[in-house]
C-alpha cells in the first residue's frame, strides 16, 4: 500500500503532530492518542473461519 | 490500493499513509485487551445463546443470494430499502447492528444481525440504550455529528423508537454476536430476546504460538471468524464463510463520505483532533475517484484500511460479490460494482 499512497495531496498548512516534550513519554503518548483512530476489530490475513472442535 | 488503481485517482493526505501503515497495531491497541476482557465476562452468559457453528450452511431467506446492509451515508441518499421491498426480493437480509433501525423502521426484519465492536458505550446505541440520559448525551456527541443515520441526531426520541422496535421484533431476529461485545450490548441483546449465535473474532493468527485467538477458542469452545476490521466486513464474512451464500450484494458499504461533507461529520473527527488542529485535518484524509459512477469521495485512515482489508477478503471469498452501494470507494478486481436494480433483477 505504501508504494501507492504517496501523500500526493498537499495540505494548506504544514502539519505538526501534537507531541509532549519529553522524548521518553513521546511514544507512549502517541500510541495512546493513536488508539482512537483504530479499527473496530482486528483483521488476519489469509484466514476465514476456524471452526474449532469443542462445540 | 490495488496495483491497477490509477494513482491520479487518489489524493492522499500527508499523514494518512503513515496511519494506515500502522493500522494493524493501532487497532490491536484499541481493541485487543478490551475484546479479551469482554470475552471472559461473556462466558457467564454464553449459555443464553448457541455457537455460531449452528448457523453454518443454514439457509436464510430463499437461499442463493443475500444483501448485506451497512449504514454508510449512501443509505439516506439512495434509500435502498425502497427498491428491495418493491422488487419482492426473497433472499436473506444480513445487516450490521448500525443498520437495524433503518431496516425495522422501513418494515424489513433482517434475517441476521451482526455485532463485533467491543466499545463499552457506543455500540449499544444502535440497539437502543435503556440507560441513555441527557447527561450521557452531553458527554458524547458521536452520534449527533455523524453523516450516517440522521435520526440518531435527535437522540432521545430515536433511542426510544429503537428500544420499542427491538422490544417488539427482537425475538424474531437472529444475531451473530461476537464474544468481544461490550456488557451493555450483550445485556440489551439478551433483554430483547434475540436468538444469539456466539463467535470469537480473530484477534491474531490462531495458528501462531501464544495466539490470543487460540486462547479465546480454548476458553469458550466457539468458532473464530476473521471479522475484517469492522462490522460490515464481519457481516459479509457471515454470508460468505458461515452461511455459504453464493451471490452477495452490498448496500450502504461506502467506507467513505460524499465530497463536501464537513470533517466534523466524519466518524473519526474527534480522534483526529487529538493528533492535529482543525485547520490541519485535511492531511489525514484521502480523496478517491470512483470511476464507476464518475464521482469523488473522501475517506479517513480507518475507512481506507477497511477498504484494503475488504479487498483482501474479496480475493479469498468463495462467493460472488456485487457492490450495489452506488457510491463510495469499495471497488476492485473481485467486486462487481453494479446498480442495486441490476442485482435485484438477477436475484429475485
Amino acid at each position: 500500500m505504501s508504494s501507492v499512497l504517496k501523500g500526493n495531496f498537499k495540505a494548506k498548512k504544514d502539519v505538526e503532530i501534537k507531541k509532549k516534550q519529553d522524548e521518553s513519554s513521546d511514544e507512549k503518548f502517541e500510541r495512546e492518542i493513536m488508539k482512537h483512530v483504530g479499527g473496530s476489530i482486528a483483521f488476519v490475513k489469509k484466514k476465514k473461519v476456524d471452526w474449532g472442535t469443542k462445540k | 490500493m490495488t496495483a491497477k488503481d490509477n494513482p491520479d485517482h487518489i489524493q492522499s493526505g500527508k499523514w494518512a499513509e503513515e496511519i494506515i501503515a500502522g493500522m494493524d497495531q493501532i487497532t490491536w491497541d484499541r481493541i485487543g485487551q478490551m475484546s479479551l476482557d469482554n470475552a471472559r465476562r461473556n462466558l457467564n452468559v454464553q449459555d443464553r445463546g448457541q455457537s455460531l457453528a449452528k448457523l453454518r450452511n443454514q439457509t436464510l431467506g430463499d437461499g442463493g443470494s443475500c444483501i448485506v446492509v451497512a449504514s454508510g451515508p449512501s443509505i439516506k441518499i439512495k434509500d435502498p430499502v425502497k427498491e428491495i421491498k418493491s422488487s419482492g426480493y426473497g433472499g436473506a437480509i444480513i445487516c450490521a447492528e448500525s443498520a437495524i433501525r433503518y431496516l425495522l423502521t422501513n418494515g424489513i426484519v433482517p434475517d441476521l444481525v451482526v455485532t463485533v465492536d467491543p466499545h463499552p458505550s457506543r455500540v449499544v446505541r444502535w440497539l437502543g440504550d435503556p440507560e441513555l440520559t441527557e447527561e450521557k448525551l452531553a458527554k458524547d456527541d458521536y452520534f449527533r455529528r455523524q453523516d450516517m443515520d440522521d435520526a440518531f441526531a435527535s437522540e432521545l426520541a430515536t433511542n426510544e423508537e429503537i428500544l420499542n422496535l427491538l422490544d417488539k421484533h427482537g425475538k424474531n431476529i437472529k444475531i451473530a454476536m461476537s464474544t468481544s461485545s461490550g456488557e451493555a450490548v450483550v445485556q440489551r441483546v439478551l433483554d430483547t430476546g434475540m436468538e444469539v449465535y456466539w463467535w470469537n473474532p480473530m484477534l491474531d493468527d490462531p495458528d501462531e504460538e501464544n495466539s490470543a485467538t487460540r486462547e479465546l477458542q480454548e476458553m469458550n469452545g466457539l468458532p473464530s471468524v476473521n471479522a475484517g476490521g469492522n462490522v460490515g466486513a464481519a457481516a459479509f464474512m457471515m454470508a460468505d464463510a458461515v452461511l455459504g451464500i453464493e451471490h452477495v450484494g452490498l448496500v450502504g458499504m461506502d467506507l467513505s463520505y460524499y465530497d463536501g461533507t464537513p470533517y466534523r461529520n466524519t466518524q473519526y473527527y474527534e480522534a483526529l483532533l487529538r493528533l492535529a488542529d482543525e485547520e490541519q485535518l485535511e492531511s489525514f484524509f484521502i480523496r478517491i475517484f470512483n470511476k464507476h459512477i464518475g464521482e469523488w469521495f473522501f475517506t479517513d485512515p480507518a475507512y481506507m484500511w477497511y477498504r484494503e482489508v475488504f479487498l483482501q477478503l474479496a480475493a479469498d471469498a468463495d462467493c460472488k460479490i456485487y457492490n450495489c452501494t452506488e457510491g463510495g470507494i469499495l471497488f476492485g478486481d473481485d467486486i462487481e460494482f453494479i446498480a442495486l436494480s441490476q442485482f435485484l433483477g438477477n436475484h429475485t
